[in-house]
């Protein structure tokens, strides 16, 4: 699985961290690290249910 | 309260047929009302048109239109261009101008401000406030169990538990905290004289309180503001006030109302109640869902050009509201909206708003929520409303709920 990060669409939630903050770095201001996410597989629950709270739709899953 | 004569009549540009009654001010559910739900009350208006005008929707009796699809809201609320937070509500209530920092400025200078407060109030700052509003937590409630079987839940836990911990973050100690809760409520909540006057006195607090930093800072809020840049130069006067008004109002209401609808509900609903009591690693999700359930404000914004907005023919000066309640229960976005399932899992709900005006204290308020349900749960056995008593709870500008009475045995 991989989560594309659309990090201008980021508008500082942090739903996705609240779900599982080691999957989502956050920087300084609360905005989400850029980069694209590989997620190993038994994470992968956990991934779906961060990338699948952000309310700007910012985070795409990949399978 | 609303000033029924200040009324404005609806522009001639709102088509008749786009008039509608509801209002957050006037519409039945709205007015402090025992055993009430407010939100619940909202969510009509999605039985109606996606988009309608509302001719009395403000505090100062203004029209605007209403928003009801949490789509909708996205959109308008992720267009500053189009849909302007220039507005004065604190400073009109004196007959002045100046903007609240950051709530009233739209980008570039909304983010220039935005930049400089982001990591005060950041995911990673906010876990280092948590021992501390844990602490305060207990503290509450280890003595309302030590001193019965029932308390007033707004007065013995909310307001003392959000108040103090917000206090704290400004650096002000909490021995003012009713006084201060007093100027908050006449400023929300108070009449046409109550209000002006509250508004007075919270901008010569927080202007003395700057005087006194700037002369002696210490470590905490005010010191950081007054020592503060932005494009490399200190900040006014005017953005020092416009920022420590904006952040002491926000820190009163909002979380305590939120955590008293929480326990209300719970104490209507044993068997969620007993869950999150038995399971409490529920909890984070839980309360996910009561903030969809129970947000408590609405957004305003101004069009700052003539555009159809989904057939409504928005002109230029317009007040468009995007509630947040109304968003939270839009059936195109949530399955069952009316249902409260305290473990929903598509829940990207928008209690905190959206776009680049998205709640600055949503974190710390979020961690407060949870820290202060599980430390409810944990000293305080099967409680429920106690018999003959109703809490009131009533819309408006900022919704809100009172007079919860819990007992346990």
């Amino acid at each position: 699985m991989r989560i594309i990060v659309h990090r201008e669409k980021c508008q500082g939630h942090a739903r996705c961290w609240s779900m599982a903050p080691e999957i989502f770095a956050l920087d300084d201001e609360g905005y989400i690290v850029p980069g694209d996410i590989d997620v190993a597989p038994e994470d992968e629950q956990r991934a779906w249910r961060g990338a699948k709270s952000c309310p700007e739709r910012a985070l795409d899953i990949e399978k | 309260m609303i000033s029924m004569a200040a009324a404005r009549p609806v522009p001639a540009h709102v088509p008749p047929e786009m008039v509608g009654e509801f209002s957050l001010f006037t519409a039945p559910g709205m007015a402090p009302t025992p055993n009430g739900d407010p939100q619940a009350a909202a969510a009509c208006v999605h039985a109606g048109p996606r988009i309608f005008y509302s001719p009395l929707n403000t505090r100062d009796g203004r029209g605007t239109w209403v928003i009801t699809r949490a789509a909708d809201q996205r959109r308008v609320l992720q267009d500053p261009e189009t849909f302007s937070s220039h507005r004065s509500i604190f400073a009109s209530a004196l007959g002045e101008t100046w903007p609240m920092i950051p709530l009233e400025l739209d980008p570039p200078e909304h983010g220039v401000f935005r930049s400089l407060l982001n990591p005060l109030l950041s995911p990673r700052r906010v876990m280092a406030l948590e021992p501390a509003v844990r602490e305060r937590a207990a503290f509450l409630i280890d003595r309302i169990a030590a001193a019965g079987t029932s308390c007033d839940v707004m007065k013995a836990f909310a307001f003392p538990f959000a108040v103090n911990i917000f206090l704290r973050f400004l650096g002000l100690s909490d021995d003012r905290l009713e006084e201060f809760v007093g100027w908050a409520t006449d400023l929300l909540h108070g009449d046409d004289r109550k209000r002006p006057a509250a508004a007075r006195t919270i901008v010569a607090f927080i202007d003395d309180l700057a005087a006194e930093r700037r002369r002696q800072p210490t470590e905490d809020f005010m010191s950081f503001l007054v020592q503060a840049k932005v494009h490399d130069r200190p900040l006014t006067d005017m953005e020092v006030r416009g920022v420590g008004v904006l952040l002491f109002i926000a820190g009163l209401d909002t979380v305590a109302a939120a955590i008293g609808f929480d326990l209300a509900y719970l104490a209507r609903n044993l068997e969620d109640q007993r869950l999150l009591r038995r399971e409490p690693q529920r909890i984070v999700l839980a309360a996910e869902e009561l903030l969809r359930a129970y947000p408590t404000v609405q957004m305003i914004r101004v069009a700052t050009k003539d555009i159809d907005f989904e057939g409504a023919p928005i002109r230029k000066g317009d007040y468009v509201s995007c509630a947040t309640m109304i968003a939270n229960r839009d059936p195109h976005e949530f399955d069952c909206p009316e249902t409260i399932d305290l473990a929903r899992e598509d829940n990207r709900h928008q209690a905190f708003a959206y776009g680049p005006h998205r709640c600055l204290g949503s974190h710390l308020a979020r961690r407060e929520i949870v820290i202060g349900l599980e430390e409810w749960l944990k000293r305080i056995p099967d409680f429920r409303i106690r018999q003959g008593t109703a809490p009131i709870a009533y819309g408006g500008h900022v919704f809100g709920i009172e007079d919860l009475i819990l007992d346990w045995s």
